[in-house]
């Protein structure tokens, strides 16, 4: 599997990230990869993994709005 | 009695008898009609009865009411305790009991009463459509990405998310679909804010307002909100602040909270606990490589015990038996090889046949010659001429000169026709 197929891990969203690496997890305990085929999703899953602990510890809160007005929170009060 | 008093009793000055009494004070109060609203506090509905019997009451007093079962069946009105009503009618007494009560001719229900009787009749005909049933409800994602948030976007309910998914869970997005929550627009507020959000496709919608009154919460209460949620084609979870009453949003929702906190806290995993996941993965994917790599070398090694590599026949059988087969198809070509060189052969021995008598003749005749020769060179020609030859004892050695031998030795005279063994008298040696 060559790498340029694959998205890197860092430019993933979280959940298909997430998806991606449990995928390799289940793939690898299946045991019917081929031994070269095993140690490249194992390289894959670690920088997944590495991607999405970057995440979780980097994680700034996004909000977006859909429709309204967003006000300050105490406005009303 | 006070003089001036006008009652007929008194004018009369006469005692009554009770039931003249209670006639009188009858007639007396069905002259007052009246149009009263008040919360039913007790209720006697018995099936024989010709009547409707009931109390209403508020916070100073009690009314035992009335209502003849025709009336009462022809308002569609089904009483209970808790509701408020409204009704028109009259006091009247019953004179046999002496009990005052009130005569109801008409009777509606009233205020919250009224909602919360056609919230129980909406949740009833939903329920029925089986939209309540458990198993109709999604499963929240596990790892929420995006959620979705539809409530009003000025006040306390929207920050409590806001601040709960940011302590919690502060990967997800949060999409603000703000709407109004309250009066005449928000139900198609509610319902357009839900389709809004849904369209941003999010993992999970949160449908959530602060407390308020019973009447504010109405809204949440329709039947419109009500099948929005049950048409989302993403999970919602209510959070809508009014306990202990449940509306109609919260019975068909995916999740059910009391408030927007809540909420926000049932539709993310706390940050520790993803933690903990992906060190959990971390572990699985170490231990499945190892397995792979174990299972790789354990086939690895029962393929070196396997007879191809420790018996040399089975790898070199196939060699033979190619060797084999190469000898059959030899053996099938050289006779054909030998067809062709046959026919050179027979060339060659005719020609030997023709040539080679005449070569023989001649040789044949060189050959007589020869031997004829051969014969006249015979020791055993010569002695056919009568000469012998001597040989000392060990009948090999030709006896040439009387020094080799002395007296007494025995030879062996060879003649023509045999042998003479013989012993030596005396040597005498002739001089030259």
């Amino acid at each position: 599997m060559s790498g340029n197929e694959l998205p890197l891990p860092g430019e993933m969203a979280f959940g298909e990230a997430l998806k991606e690496l449990e995928g390799i997890v289940a793939a690898l305990e299946g045991g019917q990869l081929e031994l070269e085929e095993s140690l490249s999703r194992y390289e894959r899953g670690v920088a997944l993994l590495q991607a999405l602990q970057g995440k979780l510890s980097d994680a700034q809160q996004k909000v977006t709005s859909l429709l309204g007005e967003l006000e300050p929170e105490g406005d009303e009060e | 009695m006070s003089r001036g008093g006008n009652l007929t009793a008194v004018v009369e000055d006469r005692a009554l008898s009770v039931t003249e009494a209670m006639t009188s004070a009858k007639r007396a109060l069905e002259t007052v009609s009246a149009h009263v609203i008040g919360e039913v506090s007790e209720f006697n509905d018995k099936p024989g009865y010709k009547a409707a019997y009931f109390t209403v009451a508020d916070d100073g007093a009690a009314m035992p009411c009335m209502m003849w079962r025709d009336a009462y069946v022809a308002s569609g009105v089904d009483l209970r305790c808790g509701a408020l009503v409204e009704m028109h009618g009259a006091f009247s007494a019953y004179v046999p009991k002496g009990r005052m009560q009130f005569m109801v001719k008409r009777i509606a229900l009233a205020g919250e009463g009224v909602l919360r009787i056609q919230v129980a009749q909406l949740a009833k005909k939903l329920e029925a459509e089986g939209l309540m049933r458990p198993e109709r409800k999604r499963a929240l994602p596990t790892f929420p990405i995006r959620i979705a948030v539809v409530t009003s976007p000025r006040g306390k309910a929207v920050h409590d998310v806001i601040r709960t998914l940011r302590r919690r869970f502060p990967l997800a997005e949060l999409l603000v679909a703000g709407i109004i929550v309250e009066g005449k627009s928000a139900v198609t507020d509610i319902v357009r804010g839900l389709e809004v959000a849904a369209k941003a496709s999010p993992d999970v919608i949160l449908l959530v307002r602060g407390g308020g009154s019973y009447e504010d919460l109405m809204p949440f209460n329709s039947e419109e909100v009500a099948r929005a949620i049950v048409a989302s084609s993403v999970p919602v979870v209510t959070g809508i602040g009014h306990e202990p009453d449940t509306s109609i949003a919260d019975m068909v929702s995916d999740l059910r909270v009391s408030t927007p906190t809540a909420a926000a806290e049932a539709s993310a995993p706390a940050t520790a606990e993803l933690e903990q996941r992906l060190d959990k993965l971390s572990r699985l994917l170490g231990r499945a490589l190892q397995h792979r790599l174990q299972d790789a070398a354990h086939r690895v090694r029962h393929l070196a015990q396997r007879p191809v590599f420790t018996d040399s026949n089975v790898l070199v059988g196939q060699a033979a038996q190619a060797i084999d087969m190469a000898s059959v198809a030899l053996r099938r070509a050289i006779p054909e090889r030998l067809h062709r060189d046959g026919e050179q052969l027979e060339y060659v021995r005719k020609m030997l046949s023709t040539v080679g008598p005449r070569v023989l003749e001649r040789a044949g005749d060189k050959v007589a010659i020869s031997a004829a020769r051969l014969g006249d060179l015979s020791p055993l020609a010569i002695l056919d001429r009568g000469y012998a030859v001597c040989y000392e004892s060990d009948g090999r050695t030709v006896v040439r000169s009387v020094e080799q031998v002395k007296a007494g030795d025995r030879v062996r005279v060879r003649v023509s026709d045999g042998r003479v063994e013989s012993v030596v008298d005396s040597t005498e040696k002739e001089t030259k």
